[in-house]
């Protein structure tokens, strides 16, 4: 039964000839949109796979589809494949990166330099997220923390950039410290690990703090004042009440810096030097030159990912352990 | 339609959550303009009866008849019927205005049309004064007529109402209740209303149907539920009552013989007798017990001794102890002054066999 | 009990310290290098003697700086739009119903924000390729569409999962099909979320470097420029250029947060 239908028999206003409708009683009035939506929504099923199809097409085709595909084309021998050639599977492009040390010199340092970054940026912004989270009152939370967010919504080459003017042989550092006549040449900060630490540090300490914070925030303040009226000082009220409290926000927050670290390719190439080149560096190689090198890179970057996922998840086991081992 | 046909048909209703059932084989017919209460504590089953009438879910077995069609399947934007939430779901960035119109939009109605049936229902509700504001700048009390309004706007074969009272405060309540009453009077509208508050129950409906685990318990007026419950469970659930367990004696004509605590008590006969000697309830109201100082001539008396009293302000509610051993209390209300005069001799209870509701469990 | 605000006195200064030293950290660079900006010297690095707008005026005298930054602009819209289209669809259906397969779609769903930089480039660069899309505006659009709409699924179910049940289902109730009801009812509530989500993605594909880098055709996206120039050596100009760069992102950004406050406490 329609509405139509019923008002029609008793008379109600609905059934007189509508003389102007709103736009969405035209709208659902009209014919064809009428037919459709009957069809669409005839049963509970057919309506959600009419909301479900797109969806899951875009992510399997656009999210999975990608990395499906970089995966296969690192199992041939050519890619693209040149007309009249033959191509076949192979498993030679993963051989490879084992045969040279020019190759997985990159990738282990890589590895440790994002490690070691990571750990560089949760020391530094976890007291900054500390005292945000329980010394600063709930007023002016929000004005602390936006003006942290404020620089991270300038990009990665200009931060980058502004790290270069600091650290320069005649950077800010250089030109500070040579003021106060603590040296009479220049440090050569750039070109280094270091300088490229202070610059990832810079850019991926958001992705740290913000998870921090929101762990923090959520531990009540009540659990350290208990912990100190039973005697415990700052340095046990931290590595027994918070630091515990807090392992879910220190293990998101690293699974997401470390990934990242990993994944830059200008930054290391403006801030680092010739011993410091990483292994994005090192993919991007294949693909620069003739296009027969990108099963290589493609073999490369699948290692470089594979890698990446184990280290995190074994992490992420690992934290879940404390956690629970903490508990019980 | 005439009155033997009825406006909305329920037939053999179940509903399944996986393992759970919260609905178990519900027959039931409404008439056009009954206010029909689903009372029950909550998993009962009654707001899953609502969902299905309304349209938001599907039953797993049985029917729904409304106005001679079957809109089992239907969604609710297709359904004559509308519904008062929980939470009034008003729309936040529409104006009560809004609000009330969008029902009459959809149905395709004319602009003109819709204003005037706006200011219609609105004047109906006095809510004209409201009409360019937002539900967040309102009351409860008017949050609720608005919902109401809105849900009657495009005048619906049945309200259903899902415990629409259940926000507003203790004092409202009372009063909103009175209003809703007088509401479904002049619409001659067939409301459904879904409450746990045995009360609110009482107070507004012309027939109750209390449910409990997915089934009916009893289908019955007010005053049917209230003074001869059909199971132990409406009794305990609807007012205050005296449950006496004992055993059947025999039956006389339409009443029940029972032994209860060494005394012989006549009731009302349930639908099914147990046979003789099997364990029995009964109930009776507190309001039903009478003082006598010596033994009185109604069908069942015992004696006993006030162990405590309770001042009520008009009246005293009473505990008294009786049986053989003195252990089995009895629960009554007596008038103020009645209930002063009572000490600490032995009193006589007396009630009649009317008064007393033999139960099935 | 009424010193327990001076039991934690001391720890209160020495994190307020390192607060304010991890301010000075993202600031300062910052900063510096707006100042270089000014510097009247081709030479980079202190101290700055004498100042001048010439870098500023050169900047907005170069045709190429111009249209690259039309481009990069050109290139964050559009790609934001398809992102929040396709975000939003998707936050919808995982924020429904319970369905199989539920856990494994949210996990495709933020795939793409989780692969590190390079090997999500490396990845769109291989798949464009096997799909024909040359590189160039399209293939970047493509990318950083694909790329953000982890983040809209994000944020827009995080306030999906605040809108009562029955305010959909009343519209249902009402006369509105499931269509209508998202039209009318849900999209309305979404505004704030849906704004936010916008201007995080135009700053994320405004700032991008590594997709644009390796899938941009001829013409430069901003980023890919400002680091085109810093390989053939630094120059105030470029300080120039990024300094309107910062500008531009901040205000956006500035302007966002200001904004969804100011939404976030009308409701």
């Amino acid at each position: 039964m329609t509405y139509d239908a019923s008002a029609e028999r008793e008379g109600r206003p609905g059934a007189r000839p509508a003389a102007d409708p709103t736009f969405w009683g035209r709208l659902t009035g009209w014919g064809p949109y009428h037919v459709l939506m009957r069809i669409a929504t005839a049963s509970p099923r057919r309506q959600f796979a009419i909301l479900a199809a797109f969806p899951i097409l875009w992510v399997l085709t656009q999210h999975l589809g990608p990395m499906l595909q970089m995966l296969r084309v690192s199992l041939t021998d050519a890619y693209p494949v040149a007309p009249g050639v033959e191509q076949s599977f192979t498993l030679e492009n993963y051989a490879r990166f084992f045969g040279d040390s020019i190759f997985w010199m990159p990738f282990f340092r890589t590895l440790t330099f994002a490690a070691v970054f990571t750990f560089c940026t949760l020391v530094i912004t976890y007291p900054v997220a500390y005292f945000l989270a329980r010394h600063v009152s709930r007023r002016n939370q929000m004005l602390f923390l936006l003006l942290l967010l404020i620089p991270f919504w300038v990009g990665e080459i200009v931060r980058t950039y502004a790290i270069m003017i600091l650290l320069g042989n005649t950077g800010a550092v250089n030109m500070v410290l040579r003021f106060f006549g603590l040296i009479d040449r220049p440090i050569p900060f750039m070109y280094t690990s270091f300088s490229m630490g202070v610059g990832i540090v810079y850019l991926t300490a958001l992705y740290m703090l913000l998870p921090l914070y929101s762990a923090l925030e959520k531990l009540p303040k009540s659990m350290n004042e208990a912990a100190a009226d039973l005697g415990a000082g700052a340095w046990t009220r931290f590595r027994r009440i918070s630091l515990p409290m807090t392992i879910e926000g220190i293990s998101s927050g690293c699974t997401l810096v470390f990934l990242i670290s990993t994944g830059f390719y200008a930054t290391p190439i403006l801030l680092g030097g010739p011993s410091t080149t990483v292994f994005a560096e090192t993919i991007a190689g294949f693909f620069h030159v003739a296009g027969d090198e990108w099963p290589t890179g493609a073999a490369f970057a699948t290692i470089m990912f594979a890698a990446a996922l184990v280290i995190t998840a074994a992490f992420q086991r690992l934290m879940n352990a404390l956690r629970k081992g903490d508990r019980t | 339609m005439t009155d033997q046909t009825p406006l909305v048909r329920i037939e053999g209703l179940s509903k399944h959550f996986g393992e759970t059932v919260a609905l178990q084989d519900l027959t039931l017919d409404i008439a056009q303009g009954e206010f029909v209460t689903f009372l029950g504590p909550s998993g009962c089953g009654k707001s899953t009866t609502l969902r299905i009438l309304g349209g938001f879910e599907r039953p797993t077995k049985g029917r729904v008849i409304l106005d001679g069609e079957d809109v089992t399947g239907q969604p609710p934007e297709r359904r004559n019927v509308n519904m008062v939430f929980q939470d009034y779901a008003l729309f936040p960035h529409m104006t009560v205005a809004q609000n009330i119109a969008f029902g009459l939009e959809l149905k395709g109605m004319g602009k003109a049309d819709i204003k005037r049936r706006s200011d219609e229902i609105m004047s109906f509700l006095e809510l004209d004064a409201f009409g360019s504001r937002y539900p967040l700048q309102l009351s409860g009390g008017q949050r609720q007529r608005v919902a109401l309004a809105r849900a009657l706007a495009p005048d619906p074969a049945l309200l259903l109402l899902d415990e629409p009272l259940g926000a507003l405060d203790a004092k409202l309540r009372g009063q909103v209740q009175q209003e809703l009453k007088s509401i479904q009077r002049r619409t001659h509208k067939t409301f459904f209303f879904v409450t746990h508050d045995q009360e609110e129950a009482l107070t507004m409906s012309d027939r109750i149907v209390v449910m409990n685990k997915g089934r009916v318990e009893q289908d019955g007026t007010p005053e049917e539920l209230y003074f001869r419950p059909a199971s132990r469970f409406v009794a305990e659930f609807i007012g205050e009552t005296n449950l006496l367990s004992g055993h059947v004696r025999g039956t006389e004509g339409d009443k029940v013989v029972m032994d209860w605590e060494g005394t012989t008590l006549k009731g009302k006969a349930p639908a099914r007798v147990p046979g003789e000697g099997q364990p029995i309830t009964a109930s009776v109201r507190l309001e039903k017990l009478g003082f006598h100082a010596e033994r009185p001539q109604t069908a069942n008396a015992v004696q006993g001794r006030v162990v405590s009293k309770t001042f009520l302000g008009s009246r005293m509610s009473m505990q008294i102890a009786v049986g053989d051993k003195g252990d089995a209390l009895l629960k009554a209300y007596v008038d103020a002054e009645t209930g002063q005069s009572v000490g600490n001799d032995p009193v006589w209870i007396g009630w009649e066999a009317d008064n007393m509701a033999v139960l099935n469990d | 009990m009424n010193n327990r605000p001076e039991l934690f006195r001391g720890n209160r200064i020495f994190l307020a310290c390192i607060y304010w030293a991890f301010v000075l950290y993202v600031f300062v660079p910052l900063i510096l290098m707006v100042l270089m900006g000014f510097k009247d010297s081709k030479f980079i690095g202190f101290p700055i003697r004498s100042w001048t707008l010439d870098w500023y005026t050169g900047v907005f005298a170069d045709a190429e700086v111009i249209s690259t930054f039309g481009y990069s602009v050109a290139i964050a819209v559009l790609s934001t739009l398809i992102s929040i289209f396709v975000g939003t669809w998707i936050a919808v259906l995982l924020e429904g119903r319970k369905f199989t397969g539920r856990g494994v779609t949210f996990g495709l769903t933020v795939l793409p924000a989780l692969v590190p930089g390079i090997i999500s480039a490396i990845a769109f660069r291989i798949y464009a390729r096997y799909l024909g899309i040359e590189p160039g505006m399209g293939a970047i659009i493509w990318a950083h569409a694909v790329h953000n709409v982890p983040f809209v699924v994000l944020v827009v179910m995080a306030r999906l999962s605040t809108l009562p049940k029955s305010q959909i289902e009343a519209a249902r109730d009402l006369g509105a099909d499931p269509l209508v009801a998202f039209m009318r009812i849900t999209l309305p509530y979404l505004v704030p979320a849906i704004l936010g989500a916008s201007i995080f993605c135009l700053l994320l594909s405004f700032d991008d470097f590594v997709r644009s880098f390796f899938l941009g055709g001829y013409d430069p996206t901003l980023p890919v420029l400002i680091f085109a120039k810093l390989r053939s050596g630094m120059s105030p100009e470029i300080n120039a250029i990024a300094t309107v760069a910062l500008v531009l992102t901040a205000a956006i950004g500035i302007w966002a947060e200001r904004f969804t406050r100011r939404m976030n406490k009308e409701n």
